[in-house]
């Protein structure tokens, strides 16, 4: 055994999963920073991340500046013993010790004032320092095929919450699941659009909570229609369960602190090339959305 | 016009690779578009509506990687592939120094760099301000390179600043030179004993060179951001930044360079010049002489003469300088060419306190001068768009740069006008700069040149000479090419003025006769 390592903290599912029965499975595909492993059983993915990388559903996160060190490769076998992750044998990861994280998201607040001015400045912010040539249209795009990206992800996002917003949801899954799997990056600006706007449906007494289950059918029709990696992250967004710096970013946007707000937005903005403006743009408008439904004017 | 395919089974690359990969396929010679996605239906959809649909995309699946090239010929698309191939190859070999860390906060940054004492800080107006408050708190100088920062928050740093010994330059400056490095949009000079403080980027641009052609040096240039020389913000970064060249020990002599300032400003750093135990001279674009005398300056009237001052008293030989005077015979010349009918100057320049240089030579002897940095609202431009006699345009102005780059870096609006003026009959002399340095334009005299040869080449079927006079301000130094800018203009039949202050002087007299 070349490596072992410890598991500094990890996702309270993912250990009980690792802890309750015999994990096996392989290596779906390898990154710089992190990994990725298929469960034989489930076909779900699992992410093994460096220790710069957040907490997330279905991740643990390593004591370790990069994970391609130990020449992780894909197809590796993945199993446990006592307590032990083993990919084939180059890696040991010891998960006795991992600190488990929970993702749960705030509930919506009873005063929106707050919110309202928050959503407001993060849009402006956004504006600004996010990245074009997804969500954010790009003011030179690289070529029409950007341009045309472009186009297609303004149309769509608005139709989609035009019909959320006019509560015609049939019509709004349809108009979501033409997002799903358009757009640069690995994992697609509308996947990242909608994973944003799936958190703000869960956060509990929000005005638009009750369609909540809005997102699981997304996510259902669609699963053909994105890669794997992205379909992960958008399944678990689907039941309201995101990566830390996202719920981090709507914590702060219900509280009055504009450095904690500037801190976990810019968090957020750094996720990806463009994928974290596009999320950022799902849950801004998420939140507008909500808000227009609660009644009060964005 | 051919569209190829190439698709790598199950292949995941992290998004950030992608997009970098993406933008240098498409920058690959030969190549009209490159794409570089994951081969989703919706993708697919997108090729279809640009036409890029292949049945190899077609047939690819969520998870493989698109490769897409749409180029003349079968050779290209086939080199676009190999060099794109290189690229993923390539992708993780580059090793990462030091200056690839990169910090979420100005206190991390502080925190990990404990040698850092200066901070820059470039992003948008709205947030730089709080920044700057962060960078100032954490012990660090400042330079903000950004502008659209309010009066308000400009004073409240400034004054923090100052309590906290700091130096804070800007807003909107653009222009420093600190401990021998040069700061954004400065030109590589000679270290010397020569310290300036400027309220002006490509003014102190300007008196840095020159100083540097005369043999002198530079021992620290300090920007104090456009605005400090008004009333509301009282000149705190410039008094500041006297008093620290006069505790500076390489620094012997100081240089002063502004726009006009506010008089309640003037007079404070008049009275701070009185107090000041090493020799100061003042450039203050059209400054009145008798007032800085009074106060014990040297008065420069234009940046040669402050740059010629400055170095005289830091010990030169002054019999050993060539001073670069006006060529007089080639005035004689010129005005015998210019017809009765091209009676005007059009100065077309990228830096402010240029222009201002060049307008106030013109206004000494016409009473039409207009611009759109003219402080007297009768000689403003009344559309920024068309001239009116003699007119010189400050291209770096807000105006002329909303949703652009400076002129220094990317010249097309510039070009334009250019191109507009000299089809104009009644222009005799076309003036502008080339300025040359860190951050600017790799060839700005070779991005002009085409438009220059065909304007003099229309001019002259049309039976008349438009003069053109250029300065490059840089130095041999300087990251882009001294020498071969110059040669640029000679070789394109333009005057080149070997300093700004004779480019204004050579446009005003070129002109007299038709007045």
């Amino acid at each position: 055994m070349s490596f072992v390592r410890n598991i500094l903290s990890g996702d309270v599912d993912f250990n009980k999963r690792l802890n309750g029965s015999n994990f096996t499975g392989f290596v779906h595909s390898a990154f710089k920073r992190t990994f990725n492993i298929q469960c034989f059983d489930s076909g779900e993915l699992y992410t093994i991340a460096c220790r710069s990388i957040d907490n997330a559903p279905n991740t643990l996160i390593v004591d370790t500046e990069n994970t391609s060190q130990w020449n992780i490769e894909v197809n590796d076998r993945v199993f446990v013993e006592d307590k032990i992750l083993y990919i084939s044998n180059k890696l040991a990861l010891n998960i006795s010790q991992a600190i488990t994280w929970e993702s749960l998201l705030p509930p919506y607040p009873s005063n929106e004032e707050i919110l309202l001015h928050n959503v407001r400045w993060a849009r402006e912010y956004i504006d600004c320092q996010g990245k074009g040539g997804g969500i954010k249209k790009c003011s030179k795009p690289l070529n029409p095929f950007e341009a045309e990206t472009c186009k297609m992800l303004e149309q769509r996002t608005k139709s989609l919450l035009n019909n959320l917003a006019m509560n015609r949801i049939d019509l709004a899954i349809k108009h979501a699941v033409s997002l799903v799997g358009l757009g640069p990056g690995l994992t697609p600006s509308g996947d990242d659009f909608l994973t944003g706007l799936f958190t703000t449906l869960h956060m509990e007494h929000s005005p638009l909570y009750e369609h909540r289950s809005f997102c699981e059918k997304v996510t259902k029709k669609a699963k053909s229609f994105t890669n794997d990696i992205s379909y992960s992250a958008l399944e678990q967004a689907s039941i309201g369960k995101v990566r830390e710096s996202i719920i981090s970013f709507v914590n702060s946007l219900l509280i009055e602190n504009e450095d904690d707000l500037i801190l976990s937005l810019n968090k957020v903005l750094d996720i990806g090339s463009s994928s974290g403006t596009d999320l950022a743009l799902g849950l801004v408008c998420g939140l507008e959305a909500n808000i227009k439904a609660g009644g009060k004017p964005c | 016009m051919l569209v190829q395919a190439l698709i790598k089974p199950n292949t995941y690359f992290d998004s950030v690779s992608l997009m970098s990969l993406s933008t240098k396929a498409n920058q690959i010679d030969g190549v009209e578009q490159a794409i570089i996605a994951m081969g989703t239906e919706m993708n697919k959809e997108v090729m279809k509506n640009v036409g890029l649909l292949t049945p190899e995309v077609e047939a690819a699946g969520t998870s493989d990687l698109i490769i897409v090239v749409k180029a003349e010929t079968d050779e290209l698309c086939e080199t676009a592939f190999s060099k794109i191939n290189d690229l993923f190859t390539k992708k993780d070999s580059g090793k990462k120094g030091k200056s690839d860390v990169k910090y979420s906060t100005i206190s991390a940054a502080a925190e990990n760099n404990q040698d850092a004492n200066l901070a820059i800080i470039a992003v948008n107006g709205a947030y730089a301000a709080r920044e700057a408050r962060k960078a100032l708190e954490n012990d660090l100088h400042v330079m903000m390179f950004s502008d659209n920062v309010s009066i308000e928050d400009e004073i409240q740093l400034k004054n923090l600043a100052h309590e906290k010994g700091l130096l804070m330059m800007g807003p909107d400056c653009g222009t420093a030179i600190i401990g021998n490095t040069a700061l954004c949009f400065a030109n590589a000079v000679r270290k010397g004993n020569i310290g300036i403080v400027a309220a002006s980027g490509t003014g102190s641009q300007e008196v840095s060179v020159r100083i540097h052609e005369f043999g002198g040096g530079i021992s620290q240039l300090i920007g104090t951001g456009g605005r400090d020389m008004k009333e509301e913000v009282g000149g705190i970064m410039m008094l500041d930044g006297i008093q620290a060249l006069e505790d500076d020990e390489e620094t012997k002599v100081i240089v002063l360079v502004s726009k006009p300032p506010a008089s309640s400003v003037e007079e404070k750093v008049l009275a701070k010049i009185k107090l000041c135990k090493k020799p100061v001279v003042v450039w203050f674009v059209g400054g009145d002489e008798e007032k800085i005398t009074a106060a014990g300056a040297h008065f420069a009237k234009m940046s040669k003469e402050a740059a010629l001052k400055a170095v005289l008293l830091a010990g030169a030989d002054e019999s050993k300088l060539n001073k670069r005077a006006l060529n007089i015979p080639l005035i004689e010349e010129v005005r015998t060419k210019l017809t009765a009918e091209q009676k005007y100057i059009r100065g077309l320049f990228s830096g402010g306190t240029l222009a201002d240089e060049a307008m106030h030579a013109a206004m000494e002897k016409f009473d039409n001068v207009y611009s759109n940095i003219q402080r007297n609202p009768e000689f403003r431009l009344k559309d920024r768009y068309t001239s009116q006699e003699h007119t010189f345009i400050d291209f770096g102005d807000d105006e002329y740069t909303q949703g652009k780059p400076h002129p220094m870096i990317d010249p097309s609006t510039r070009l334009e006008r250019f191109i507009q003026e000299a089809k104009d009959p009644s222009v005799g002399v076309i003036v502008m700069d080339f300025v040359l340095g860190y951050g600017a334009h790799e060839d700005p005299v070779g991005a002009f040149l085409p438009a220059i040869i065909e304007a003099k080449q229309q001019a002259e079927q049309e039976g008349r000479h438009l003069e053109i006079i250029g300065y490059v301000l840089g130095t041999e130094l300087d990251p882009q090419d001294y020498d071969e800018q110059i040669n640029k203009l000679l070789a394109a039949d333009v005057t080149h003025a070997s300093s700004m202050q004779n480019a204004g002087l050579l446009a005003r007299e070129f002109v007299v006769k038709g007045e």
